[in-house]
């Protein structure tokens, strides 16, 4: 088996465990269906034993010759996971530090995390201090000007760090 | 004339200054997302939707149809001047754009595209202009048996017909239907789904799936697996059509609307199918030295009938989203849920309760068409300053604009960690070419096809029969049954031959 297939079948297998998944939640769903015939579980039942049909099929195809009707995808052979590590990093700490940083303070480091990562998956140089600062400054200089539209402009609620609303 | 009388109605709104504004606004960004490569119409009209929160429906209908209406024009920009083909909307432009551009004539590439663009999205919002309000007239005779079943024909082809392999695009489907039930069901009010969340029991936010499936996805795509993947960038040149490729191109136009029209008009949707169709007409009826130029230099009709059909079909594919309810693309479906974030229900009685607005939308294509016709011909040179923003700038920046998106529409941070996982679960989709669209179109047209489907099998007293006992209902079911089935069929006889 070839590693493009091994991870294929792995595909498959993830959307056979979703499947199976929905379809373990929609035996928590009552069947009250009233006189209408069709109740809220319905629907659940219907999508999880076609996602598990959906995930045995794609597990087949998997292991008969690969995904059919198939381009081969754009971009490099191998996966450059370093990146995935820096941009993730980048959206998680996000998630963590907007209410206590405000957005445009968390926002610029989301930014700056990101884009090393980026830059490396680029084989640019990344680190280097005044890169750093170029970044910073790039990050906030599109991140303020963002907060203040919604904000000042279109009244929707984005943390700050004051509650001026300018920070 | 009851249509003019409300045109001019929607006309003295949609040129309100405030609307102007807002549809200029629109159009701007719109064809900024669209030159941008990595972000586009639907993720941007995402993006965007908190602010129905705060902006007048009007207002916010007509920016959003603006920026619609202008990645189309900006798409085809890139697509002749990047060789990377974008969105697949625009992959057929770029077979003969790309050729034009090569051989030095991109200024005629993008002239044809733009000035098609327009010739083709304004004759298409005369037809919605007619014949929105007579489908809506008809519409209202329809039941839920024939709703759900216009339904399964959406689902059907977004999923079956549009993508490479239907079992793959009917995986994605699933997993939109999936994600829609997420939340309480509408009728019995029953949480499904919600593990004990309070934050899951409001269902996941469009935005969230729309934003992390194109833009976070698109960012971790390109930092996983494209970031040493050159782009080649094709001179400008003259924005100027001579003599021949006007004569070349005005009949190009009209074939090219005459063929996206009645596709956009259809609740199928796809500009794949149309814009494909029109290339094959295009090469079929060049003769001599025209047609010597397909494949060589780069045929000018080969840019012109397919960029008009794209167009046509994208402006004709609003009378399903306003007389149906029924989004068949990516951007539609988010424009429904931006509807629905005003409690405004699209379908037949739009026209009737809604008139105002649906005129005023209607009356800002025409004034849309005209103002992205002077953004994209003049001030060409422009937008193509947009594609020298370096990559690893221009994708972490669309990072600070998922943020807002994703959580200015709650403020819950529990909805930042979902984009991300959502981001991801994109990387993979993309990765194994698994389509995006029917997940965005299951998600938002599922809970209502099936509050359809419940309706249906109560007025068939418990019985699924309902479908086949009325006519028109059966005979959609027939045709979507036919467009999976009839193919394979082909197929196999064809391979028994």
């Amino acid at each position: 088996m070839t590693n493009t297939q091994k991870m294929q079948s792995a595909v498959g297998a993830g959307v056979l465990l979703i499947g199976l998944a929905l379809a373990a939640g929609a035996l928590s769903i009552p069947a009250a269906a009233g006189y209408g015939g069709v109740g809220p579980n319905f629907l659940p039942w219907v999508v999880a034993v076609s996602l598990i049909a959906c995930g045995v099929l794609i597990v087949r195809e998997a292991l008969t010759g690969g995904f059919r009707a198939m381009d081969p995808p754009s971009g490099a052979e191998r996966a450059y996971w370093p990146a995935f590590a820096w941009v993730s990093a980048a959206l998680l700490a996000n998630a963590a530090l907007i209410t206590t940083l405000g957005f445009i303070l968390s926002c610029t480091l989301c930014y700056m995390l990101a884009v090393q990562g980026l830059r490396r998956a680029g084989g640019q140089a990344a680190g280097r201090p005044v890169g750093l600062a170029i970044d910073a400054a790039t990050g906030a200089a599109i991140a303020a000007p963002v907060y203040w539209t919604f904000t000042k402009f279109l009244g929707i609620n984005l943390p700050g760090l004051t509650q001026s609303g300018w920070l | 004339m009851d249509i003019l009388d409300a045109l001019m109605q929607g006309f003295a709104t949609a040129i309100s200054p405030v609307n102007l504004l807002w549809a200029f606004v629109g159009c701007v960004l719109g064809t900024a997302v669209g030159v941008l490569p990595g972000i586009g119409p639907a993720v941007a009209v995402a993006m965007l939707l908190p602010i129905t929160a705060k902006v007048e429906v009007t207002s916010s209908m007509i920016f959003f149809a603006g920026i619609y209406y202008g990645a189309m024009y900006g798409g085809s920009t890139t697509s002749i001047l990047l060789n990377t083909p974008g969105e697949t909307a625009t992959m057929v432009t770029a077979m003969e754009g790309n050729r034009m551009a090569k051989s030095g004539r991109a200024g005629a590439a993008l002239a044809t595209a733009a000035i098609g663009s327009f010739v083709a999205g304004t004759i298409a919002t005369v037809i919605v202009t007619l014949f929105a309000p007579v489908v809506a007239e008809f519409a209202v005779k329809l039941g839920p048996p024939e709703y759900f079943m216009l339904m399964v024909l959406a689902f059907t082809t977004v999923s079956a017909v549009l993508g490479k392999s239907t079992l793959r695009g009917m995986a994605a489907l699933m997993v939109g239907l999936a994600v829609g039930c997420v939340g309480l069901d509408q009728i019995s009010g029953q949480p499904r789904y919600t593990l004990g969340k309070p934050e899951l029991l409001d269902g996941i936010e469009i935005v969230l799936v729309a934003v992390g499936l194109f833009a976070v996805a698109e960012v971790l795509y390109a930092a996983v697996y494209e970031g040493r993947t050159a782009e080649a960038r094709n001179p400008l040149s003259k924005v100027y059509m001579t003599p021949r490729d006007w004569r070349r191109s005005i009949p190009a136009w009209l074939r090219g609307t005459a063929i996206g029209a009645p596709f956009g008009c259809i609740p199928a949707g796809g500009t794949e199918i149309p814009t494909f169709l029109s290339y094959a007409m295009e090469k079929k009826l060049a003769k001599g030295d025209n047609l010597a130029e397909f494949g060589n230099q780069g045929a000018i009709e080969g840019v012109a009938g397919p960029e008009a059909a794209n167009n046509a079909s994208v402006t004709a594919a609003l009378i399903p989203l306003l007389t149906l309810g029924i989004p068949t693309s990516n951007t539609t479906a988010i424009m429904l849920g931006a509807f629905q974030n005003y409690g405004i229900q699209p379908g037949p009685q739009l026209f009737t309760n809604s008139a105002a607005l649906v005129w005023a939308l209607i009356a800002s294509l025409y004034v849309g068409n005209v103002m992205l016709l002077i953004l994209n011909l003049p001030m060409v040179k422009l937008w193509v300053q947009l594609l020298k923003i370096p990559k690893p700038q221009l994708y972490a920046g669309i990072l600070i604009f998922a943020t807002v998106g994703a959580y200015g529409m709650r403020q819950s941070t529990f909805d930042l960690l979902l984009l991300w996982g959502i981001g991801v679960f994109g990387l993979l989709m993309r990765r194994y070419d698994f389509p995006t669209a029917p997940v965005v179109v299951g998600m938002i047209l599922g809970p209502l096809a099936e509050a359809q489907l419940r309706n249906a099998v109560s007025i068939g007293e418990g019985s699924f029969m309902v479908f086949l006992q009325r006519p028109m209902s059966l005979a959609l079911l027939v045709v979507a049954v036919a467009i999976v089935v009839l193919p394979r069929l082909v197929r196999a006889w064809k391979r028994r031959k």
